[in-house]
């Protein structure tokens, strides 16, 4: 009886050391996850800077108008119209508004 | 077999034992009891470490989402002088990394302290480079720098923030509670090796709440149209600088806001305030003949004179009070409508003068001149509007031309705006969103109704007058294919600083107006500062007008009535 007693209160003493060194363990585990986690977040941010500053309406211009050969639509060269979106029957329906492109004024119609 | 220890020996290993044992009890109620306090202070000392956080700092975007201005952790770099050993050497290795002179990073290093700054906020990369290259008595920290992606776009409403990472100027300043993030300290414990082991209290142990989100009324699209075209015609006129604010009539809401020269935000040291002022709100002008469009609705408002009322032009010359009043042409007999269509000085400043100075000063105020806007910025001017007491003998006829007043450009959008809004003044603002870090809304801007200043049917009457400006006046460049436009030139004299009278070589030029005029999208200004050569408003501003109206309604996708009639007529969808 006094054996199994002792041999309880050992287990209890072992359980209570492996505890706290679980503890001790597992906090080291969440410090490292953290600090991976702060990694990539820096990582993500660094790239939400750079994706920023490459969409940038300056970088893109330039890039079309120099690599490209693009250039801006002239003058009448762009003709926004309103049309009854496909299907819509409604005489009163509320009307798209659609964009239309072309090069030549004259060639208009044909 | 040990002999039997004596009584007198057995006394006195037992009182040996007894002190000794009193020495260990008297040492143990010291530590525990007499000094607890104070040893359990030592300990913790030891054992934890208390770290100050900060919340990052909240991003701005534009009206899409598109981001303008963002914090990120850059390592700033650190040397502790005492632990170097040569401190040349190692000022050498570092100056190509740092990109600073190796003489005076060895200067820092040679400095007689336990701790001193070589370089802070780099680049990201540069702390790469740095990581791969480790030295003794060399640290490495990480701060808060912010950044703006979009480099000098939008500069001048957004502003700055300081080296540590306060808001200086722009919208960085206005709103820096929202935009700072939470500062917090907490308490973490650490092992032998100064490694942190495990939160004390895990409630202390969450983040500091980063800053607030704002969401812009600005489109960088628009932003974009407005910086560029404005930088052109600044170039072209060879001008001192130029202004332009595009605004929604309706909402007040300022879409693009444009200063040129423009500024880089990430490298805003070497400049001053010179560069980064905003004009659009801090820069008072005097407006010249646009403010002839807010007599021309004072004046029909009041049913003073219709726009067929007979106006004679006096031939271009005008005596009123010892002075004479010109015009840039010989007009003799012309309706009102014509007044402001040709912009008659004399023309307007009879005008003026039968409207009086009272009705004049109200309608001025009521239309927000002498008072901010209140837009959502810092430094706003107030401008100069002095009180009718104070007004001299010709100061009626000179108000009534644009002289004698003092406005800012976001003034005279606005008053322009409430005509294009049917006579509704509408605070502007820059600001529509302010969001958590989850992306919930915490506050939502909606547009803010100032004041009626005149009647939806003097406001149609204002903006014929206005669209005959354009059609057959003096703001015909301003013009927009497929587009009814309505607007009015300005061409002012400025003060010359030395003679104190009006110079004949410096002018401010502009044009304001809105477009459609039937259904107002947009109501812009541009105001260009002493253009050399050619300096009309008609010929420097109004250009500018055109190129920026065309190119947005089409990102817009307004369409045109004309564009539909010729659709039609070719019956081609």
């Amino acid at each position: 009886m006094r054996m199994l007693a002792l041999f309880i209160g050992l287990c209890l003493v072992f359980l209570f050391v492996w505890e706290r060194v679980d503890i001790v363990r597992v906090g080291y585990q969440v410090e490292r996850l953290k600090a991976e986690k702060v990694r990539l977040e820096r990582e993500r941010d660094q790239l939400r800077v750079k994706f920023s500053a490459l969409s940038a309406p300056d970088r893109i211009a330039k890039m079309a108008t120099e690599q490209l050969g693009m250039v801006p639509p002239q003058k009448g060269q762009v003709i926004m119209v309103q049309a009854r979106p496909a299907g819509e029957s409604h005489p009163h329906a509320a009307p798209a508004e659609v964009r239309i492109a072309r090069n030549d004024l004259s060639s208009w119609g044909r | 077999m040990a002999a039997p220890l004596s009584r007198g020996r057995r006394y006195v290993t037992l009182l040996l034992l007894l002190c000794g044992f009193g020495v260990v009890l008297f040492r143990l109620a010291t530590l525990q009891v007499l000094q607890a306090a104070e040893l359990t202070v030592k300990a913790d000392r030891q054992h934890q470490k208390t770290v100050s956080l900060e919340g990052v700092r909240g991003t701005i975007v534009d009206r899409h989402g598109k981001m303008l201005a963002m914090n990120l952790e850059v390592p700033s770099v650190f040397g502790v002088p005492t632990a170097i050993e040569s401190p040349a050497r190692t000022a050498r290795s570092l100056s190509p990394v740092l990109r600073v002179r190796a003489d005076e990073l060895e200067r820092k290093l040679r400095q007689d302290r336990g701790f001193v700054w070589l370089a802070r906020k780099l680049d990201p990369e540069q702390g790469r480079q740095l990581e791969r290259m480790p030295m003794e008595g060399i640290g490495v920290v990480l701060e808060g720098r912010r950044f703006y992606p979009k480099g000098p776009l939008l500069s001048h409403v957004l502003g700055f923030a300081g080296m540590d990472g306060e808001g200086l100027e722009g919208i960085e300043r206005r709103y820096e509670s929202h935009l700072h993030g939470e500062k917090r300290v907490t308490v973490l414990q650490r092992d032998a090796l100064g490694r942190t082991v495990f939160p004390k209290e895990l409630s202390s142990e969450q983040s500091p709440a980063p800053g607030h989100r704002l969401v812009l009324t600005i489109d960088e699209v628009i932003q974009y149209i407005v910086e560029k075209e404005l930088e052109e015609a600044v170039a072209r006129a060879a001008a001192k600088s130029g202004t332009m604010i595009v605004m929604d009539p309706s909402t007040g809401a300022v879409l693009a806001s444009a200063v040129s020269p423009r500024f880089d935000p990430n490298a805003v040291s070497a400049l001053g305030p010179d560069r980064w002022r905003n004009r659009a709100l801090t820069d008072t002008y005097e407006p010249g003949s646009t403010m002839k469009a807010i007599l021309a609705a004072a004046v029909i408002e009041e049913r003073v004179m219709k726009p067929e009322t007979l106006v004679f032009g006096e031939q271009g010359r005008m005596a009123v009070a010892n002075t004479t009043i010109h015009d840039h042409e010989k007009l003799g007999w012309l309706s009102f409508a014509q007044v402001i269509q040709k912009s008659s000085n004399i023309g307007a400043a009879k005008a003026g003068m039968a409207l009086g100075e009272q009705r004049l000063y109200r309608y001025l105020q009521s239309f927000g001149f002498g008072e901010r806007t209140e837009i959502d910025l810092p430094g706003e001017a107030a401008g100069l509007l002095k009180q009718p007491r104070a007004w001299e003998r010709r100061t009626l006829a000179s108000i009534s031309m644009g002289q004698e007043i003092g406005v800012t450009p976001m003034q005279m959008v606005s008053a322009v705006a409430a005509i294009a809004n049917g006579g509704v003044l509408m605070r502007p603002y820059i600001v529509s969103e302010i969001r958590d870090a989850q992306g919930q809304a915490l506050k939502e801007v909606l547009p803010h109704v100032k004041r009626r200043v005149i009647s939806p049917e003097t406001a149609r009457t204002v903006t014929t007058i206005l669209e005959s400006v354009v059609t057959d006046g003096t703001g015909g460049k301003a013009a927009i294919a497929g587009f009814r436009v309505a607007g009015k030139t300005g061409t002012a004299q400025k003060i010359d600083s030395h003679t104190r009278r009006y110079s004949a070589s410096q002018f401010v030029s502009s044009f304001v107006g809105y477009v459609p005029a039937n259904n107002p999208r947009l109501a812009m200004i541009v105001v260009i500062d002493e253009p050399r050569g050619e300096s009309w408003g008609g010929t420097v501003a109004a250009p500018v007008f055109n190129c920026v109206g065309e190119r947005v309604l089409n990102y817009l996708g307004v369409s045109s009535n004309e564009a539909v009639k010729l659709a039609m007529a070719s019956g081609k969808p």
